[in-house]
């Protein structure tokens, strides 16, 4: 079960940084749908990284395969954090 | 211990080139500050590194090529130290594309960390250093020979190289030394991002006349020598830390662009 309020912070992220207001933010979609690049990318870890004071680790981001899954990552280190 | 009671600020400090030059100044005495991009345990392993050294290790996460989390960056430095003896501006980044290719999203990125950092950490740097106080950029020699794919990073580092020797002169009077270092290859993990790139001439990365490739000791040689007083007549110069491969006419034959063993 997603948290709302971290999928809405880093959907809020994702916008600011790929300029897409209206992207369709959903479980199943990925970073190429936004037509996020490498550099684009790079800035949505970063900023979620600062906003939840978390490490996100890129070899394990290997496994994420969307939205859905980057937010469980993103869940499961803040929890970690405690 | 040269730098004993100062204190050092070395951005991307925790890996790489950035890494040995700070381990180098704990090494002279000098508290050292590790500016990082995203990885908090390594940064944290080099900062353990550092305090074994007997000074004070401190990190600060901030993407440089923003500027908010520079002052932020900063901000940090006044309440933990209250000063700063000495900046070194290395933290670096880039995309590897030919000119054709970039876009100004690419460009910007690389601008703003390489270059536009360097002017707003001596802007805040010069404000807390002392009478003697030294800033050095971290430079490549792409800012000065054409090497494929690095486009945004050898215009950007030119740009560095020419603030360095604006800042020397205007910071002259406040008696604030800056000066650069430049670099050939130097064997870090970062290499490793252009060494896979068919289109490199892979021999002239792997060697120079002086018969080895730069190491980041190479480096933080020359970085320590240029924050010592003995170097204070030295002014907005860029040192070359290359074996001579940019003098080398072979340096870019993918044949072989080495005189040494």
């Amino acid at each position: 079960m997603t948290d709302t309020s971290v999928e809405e912070t880093v959907k809020q992220i994702v916008i600011r940084i790929v300029r897409k207001p209206d992207l369709n933010f959903s479980p199943e979609a990925t970073f190429k749908d936004f037509d996020a690049d490498s550099l684009d990318i790079v800035q949505i870890l970063v900023a979620v990284e600062d906003h939840y004071d978390i490490e996100i680790d890129d070899d394990e981001l290997q496994d994420v395969q969307n939205m859905g899954g980057f937010l469980a990552y993103i869940e499961n280190k803040i929890a970690e954090k405690g | 211990m040269s730098f004993e009671g100062k204190v050092a600020l070395v951005t991307g400090g925790s890996r790489g080139i950035g890494r040995v030059i700070a381990l180098k100044l704990a090494e002279e005495g000098s508290d050292v500050i590790i500016n990082y991009f995203r990885k908090k345990s390594t940064a944290q392993a080099t900062c353990d590194e550092i305090r074994t050294k007997g000074v004070k290790a401190h990190a600060i996460k901030a993407n440089v090529g923003e500027p908010e989390k520079i002052h932020s960056m900063f901000d940090e430095v006044v309440s933990e130290f209250g000063k700063l003896d000495i900046l070194i501006n290395n933290a670096a980044s880039g995309v590897a594309r030919p000119a054709m290719e970039l876009d100004d999203k690419s460009w910007d990125w690389t601008i703003d960390i390489n270059a536009r950092a360097f002017l707003l950490c001596a802007q805040r740097a010069a404000k807390l250093m002392p009478d003697g106080g030294k800033m050095i950029s971290i430079s490549s020699l792409g800012s000065r020979m054409v090497m494929p794919v690095y486009t945004s990073v050898g215009v950007s580092k030119a740009a560095l190289e020419a603030l360095t020797r604006y800042l020397a002169i205007e910071l002259a009077p406040q008696n604030i030394c800056v000066n650069g270092v430049c670099a050939s290859a130097v064997e870090t993990e970062a290499l490793q991002l252009y060494v896979n790139d068919p289109n490199l001439p892979r021999p002239a990365w792997q060697t120079t006349p002086a018969g080895r490739m730069v190491q980041p000791e190479d480096i933080a040689n020359a970085v320590i020598f240029l924050c010592k007083d003995e170097s204070a007549m030295i002014r907005g110069q860029i040192i070359v830390i290359d074996g001579g491969f940019s003098l080398s006419p072979s340096a870019f034959n993918p044949e072989g662009g080495s005189h040494g063993p």
